[in-house]
């Protein structure tokens, strides 16, 4: 009598608060959602697959080094992996060292010193990292093409000079986008370290005698280094997974890297080798991240006790104000204002580049018969452009909808089960696709959906499989948001209500989620931004009736329609633009905490 | 009808870690003003969340005006929210994106209370409290002394048949504190209610409290009125942790010499206890200090003498042990000056080897 009366309350005790049960269905959830794709992914690289059968002379299912030989030692291993590997690497090496070159000056600048326009600065030069990454490839093309690629003509030859292919395509364009693209990072990043640095550890130095240089380079440089070791982690892990500059300025060339190797392997239905690149950028990946977690878990060891010093003390640049408010223009000419024009009067010009009156139209836009095969219409007047922006939105919606409830539902869940295994799972399995690029997680999700499982029938081709990995894809940042606004939230406000009557849903709703509407508004619009912008996951999943404005983008950009395409991207930044200045003024928030976004 | 029993309550949240709660026996009487007072970590605040229902006790049962809330053994377990209890947090827990009204008025909301009794519960409250003029102000927008009062008067709307009051009055500053104080005696008389409040501070304890339950590491040391925890301490523990200025003990165990042990044992040899004491206990303010040695006193030296407005604490040397006193005028001794000490045999705090109140003759 007494064992079951014990079990009885432990049973009542257990069903007041149903946290835990939800903890469970949202693991059971993520398993299915995260980790099966990419076990999936695991295996369909050690496993020889249906097309591989005779070449591997082994039957479909068994376990192979089939894969491992033809990826990293066959004949066309140059091709696939060796040569785009090193491509990557070059390309990440000097994006990173041009990227702080030219960010340390600009972060500091605006960070801690008297820069005429410093707080204008501060949100300008951050616009490339706003927009897509390929927006400026796109760009790019528009100037600078040549007539390998053919199409519609560059400014450059419309000005009578046709750009060689060197500074036309690969290595050299994708590098300074890139490295521009992300510039951002290390003035937000360094910029940060320097605001937060306690300037009474500068006079501290002072005092027992250090000149500036020595100050400089034993006090601060040190204490900043995890910041710049940092940054140049995260933009080697983004470069690694950027997949739209080398497809628009590299693959039209024969130049690739691992993410349109990848690509290539995947479009061409090479399962078992696209696993084992996809792992490739995934061990890699995981392996800059972890670098990074290190380094910052190294640089806790520094933080100095916080003291009325951190104020910030700004440097009197006397007379080198005008030329560092030159170089501060310069750059963002360079990385924001150039190419938005280039892409903007394009759509406005029959041929690029060419200023006469006649030549300016707006046919583009809003034209009728414009006889050209790929687009017969202006882009407004374009029912699949209309299609694209639909789906866009709601696709996009309904995934950053999920992603910012779930989000707040793990942090719920995480910050109040008692039963910590739950809670440790859910930590990692969310931030599992943040080691995870892009293209392989799209990979991943072909190997998990591409065929019919279980019930589940084969969502291929289908928009069910883009909401749920781009839902997936942006956990790390929901959950991340989640957590940390119910771990601050304490839980007194909720046994308030308990104490007042109110059971388990009414406390998440009349009380839970009103006060943490803040942090729901920012989970749902932070991912809607990133997933408007983001390339690289959709372009595997989408098919031409799942189009969305990024890959009908991209598939103009293949038409060699460069007005059309530059028009929707000028549509595409615009909504990136728009929103994330939205969301920083409805979060008051600046856009520095949410870095790492795509 | 409305007293609070726990019997035999153990709270453990790991099973390695000693208990928050330990063998827990309370019996609390209709329109009682108890107070859990004990050091932080004594399981106090465990206590009064289990009866509030925001924990479960791994063992016991806890009854409420006679009816079963908690019943390990027979699998009874009744939700925090189905529980009437008005608890007051030490933090006020306000819901932050509530005006004061609607703090009010949300847990008669849950119980279906009508709009137009709703309005006149919130505003009788409301006007009860001195805070009608906030009721549309957010909580962000009030002081603590304010947001104390809406707490209070949330809690207030629901006319609970028990009061639970987490720290009621370490927030506030000394003179919202007498304020409170008497807001609080005031309410307790009105509505009749049986109060908990769990404190760590013995000033709290003793001018609110009608019953103190002194708890130390899980386990209950003594339940009485002020008085008896003060005159009467159950064990040493009790002796040490109430009063304003430590209590002098003084060791009396086999073994143990000194000029303070000395005296002390001349002091009991006219007492004839059935059993060796372990110790005594002599409150500063029961020593009586004479300015000379004469007759029974114990001649002592003045180290210092620290005001401390309305009484003196002179700190003492006797021989080579250091002993404290309060006197309620200033000394007429100077720092290095001698007085003498003598003790009112009914002011010794005799306990037993194991530290427990011996029982005298």
């Amino acid at each position: 009598m007494t064992r079951f009366g014990r079990n009885l309350y432990q049973a009542r005790v257990h069903n007041q608060d149903p946290t835990t049960l939800i903890g469970i269905g949202l693991v059971v959830l993520f398993c299915y959602l995260i980790a099966a794709p990419v076990v999936l992914l695991l295996m369909d690289a050690f496993l020889v697959q249906f097309a591989d059968q005779v070449r591997a002379q082994q039957a479909m299912g068994e376990a192979t080094l089939y894969y491992i030989n033809r990826v990293f030692f066959s004949a066309i291993s140059q091709d696939v992996f060796w040569r785009p590997l090193l491509h990557t690497a070059l390309i990440a090496l000097c994006a990173i060292v041009l990227a702080l070159a030219v960010g340390l000056p600009l972060g500091w600048l605006i960070s801690r010193t008297d820069l005429p326009g410093r707080k204008w600065f501060s949100t300008a030069l951050i616009v490339p990292y706003m927009l897509p990454s390929w927006t400026f490839a796109l760009a790019w093309m528009t100037l600078f093409k040549n007539r390998t690629t053919g199409g519609s003509a560059s400014w450059m030859e419309s000005l009578g000079f046709a750009p060689p292919d060197w500074l036309a395509y690969g290595f050299l364009p994708i590098t300074l986008i890139l490295a521009l693209h992300y510039t951002p990072f290390v003035i937000l990043l360094f910029g940060n370290a320097l605001r937060q640095f306690d300037s009474s550890l500068e006079d501290a130095a002072r005092s027992v005698g250090a000149s500036g240089g020595t100050i400089a380079g034993k006090i601060i440089l040190p204490l900043m280094l995890p910041s710049l070791v940092s940054a140049a982690t995260l933009i080697f892990a983004k470069c690694l997974g950027d997949f739209g500059v080398t497809y628009i300025l590299g693959v039209p060339v024969g130049f690739d890297v691992l993410a349109t190797s990848l690509f290539r392997a995947i479009s061409t239905n090479q399962t078992g080798m696209s696993a084992l690149l996809a792992l490739t950028i995934v061990v890699l990946g995981s392996f800059s991240i972890l670098i990074d977690m290190y380094l910052l878990k190294e640089a806790r060891r520094f933080v100095v006790i916080g003291s009325k010093g951190s104020m910030n003390r700004v440097t009197r640049l006397g007379g080198w104000r005008l030329p560092a408010f030159g170089f501060a223009g310069l750059v963002f000419v360079i990385s924001a204002f150039i190419p938005l024009m280039a892409l903007f009067l394009t759509t406005v010009m029959k041929v690029p580049g060419v200023f006469s009156p006649e030549n300016f139209t707006l046919e583009f836009w809003v034209g009728t018969g414009l006889g050209t095969v790929a687009l017969q219409q202006g882009i407004l007047l374009t029912p699949e452009f209309w299609r694209a922006t639909w789906n866009t939105l709601w696709i996009v919606g309904v995934a950053s909808l999920g992603a910012g409830f779930l989000g707040l539902i793990v942090g719920y869940v995480v910050a109040r089960t008692e039963v910590k295994a739950v809670a440790l799972f859910l930590r990692q399995v969310t931030f599992l696709p943040y080691l995870v690029p892009g293209i392989a997680f799209a990979a991943a999700y072909l190997s998990m959906f591409a065929v019919q499982r279980g019930p589940v029938p084969a969502l291929y081709g289908t928009p069910i499989i883009l909401v749920l990995a781009i839902m997936a894809d942006q956990m790390p940042f929901a959950s991340r948001a989640g957590i940390s606004s119910m771990m601050q939230l304490g839980r007194d406000p909720e046994e308030a209500a308990r104490n007042v009557g109110a059971g388990f849903l009414k406390r998440l709703t009349a009380v839970v989620m009103p006060i943490q509407k803040g942090a729901l508004v920012s989970g749902v619009l932070l991912p809607f931004i990133s997933g408007i912008k983001g390339l690289s996951l959709v372009v595997v999943l989408a098919v031409p009736g799942t189009d969305v404005l990024t890959t009908y983008a991209l598939r103009l950009v293949d038409y060699g329609m460069a007005q059309a395409s530059n028009a929707v991207m000028l549509m595409i930044c615009v909504i990136a633009f728009g929103g994330t200045m939205l969301v920083q003024r409805l979060t008051k928030s600046k856009l520095s905490d949410g870095l790492g976004g795509n | 009808m409305s007293n609070i029993s726990l019997s035999d309550v153990r709270k453990a949240y790991t099973k390695s870690a000693p208990p928050a709660v330990d063998r827990l026996n309370l019996e609390i009487p209709k329109s009682d003003f108890l107070c859990l007072l004990g050091p932080s970590g004594c399981g106090k605040t465990t206590t009064l969340r289990m009866i509030a229902g925001l924990e479960h006790p791994t063992e016991g049962s806890i009854t409420v005006g006679g009816n079963t809330l908690v019943s390990v053994e027979d699998g009874v377990y009744v939700p925090a929210d189905k529980r009437n209890m008005g608890l007051v947090f030490q933090n006020y827990a306000l819901w932050p994106h509530m005006s004061v009204a609607q703090n009010v008025e949300f847990g008669l909301k849950l119980r279906k209370t009508g709009k137009a009794e709703r309005d006149r519960i919130v505003a009788k409250v409301l006007e009860k409290l001195g805070i009608a003029r906030y009721r549309d102000r957010l909580p962000s927008q009030l002081s603590g002394g304010q947001q104390q009062r809406v707490a209070l008067a949330r809690m207030l709307a629901l006319k609970p048949d028990v009061i639970l009051l987490d720290e009621p009055l370490s927030n506030l500053d000394a003179k919202l504190r007498l304020e409170m104080r008497a807001e609080l005696k005031r309410i307790h008389q009105e509505i009749g209610a049986t109060v908990v409040f769990v404190t760590h501070d013995q000033w709290e304890a003793m001018t609110l409290a009608t019953t103190i339950a002194v708890m130390s590491e899980g386990e209950l040391q003594q339940l009485g009125t002020p008085d008896d925890i003060y005159e009467r301490p159950a064990n040493r523990f009790v002796a040490e942790f109430v009063g304003n200025l430590p209590i002098n003990i003084i060791e009396l165990g086999e073994g143990t010499k000194g000029p303070l042990t000395d005296w002390a044992r001349a002091l009991l040899a006219p007492l004839a206890l059935p059993q060796p004491a372990g110790s005594v206990g002599i409150r500063p303010e029961s020593v009586q200090l004479v300015s000379q040695a004469e007759g029974e006193t114990r001649p002592a030296r003045v180290i210092d003498i620290v005001p401390t407005g309305g009484s003196w604490i002179v700190e003492l040397a006797v021989d080579t042990d250091s002993f404290h006193a309060i006197t309620p005028q200033a000394p007429q001794v100077t720092p290095g000056g001698m007085v003498g000490l003598s003790v009112a045999h009914e002011h010794l705090h005799i306990f037993d080897a194991a530290g427990n109140r011996a029982q005298t003759p």
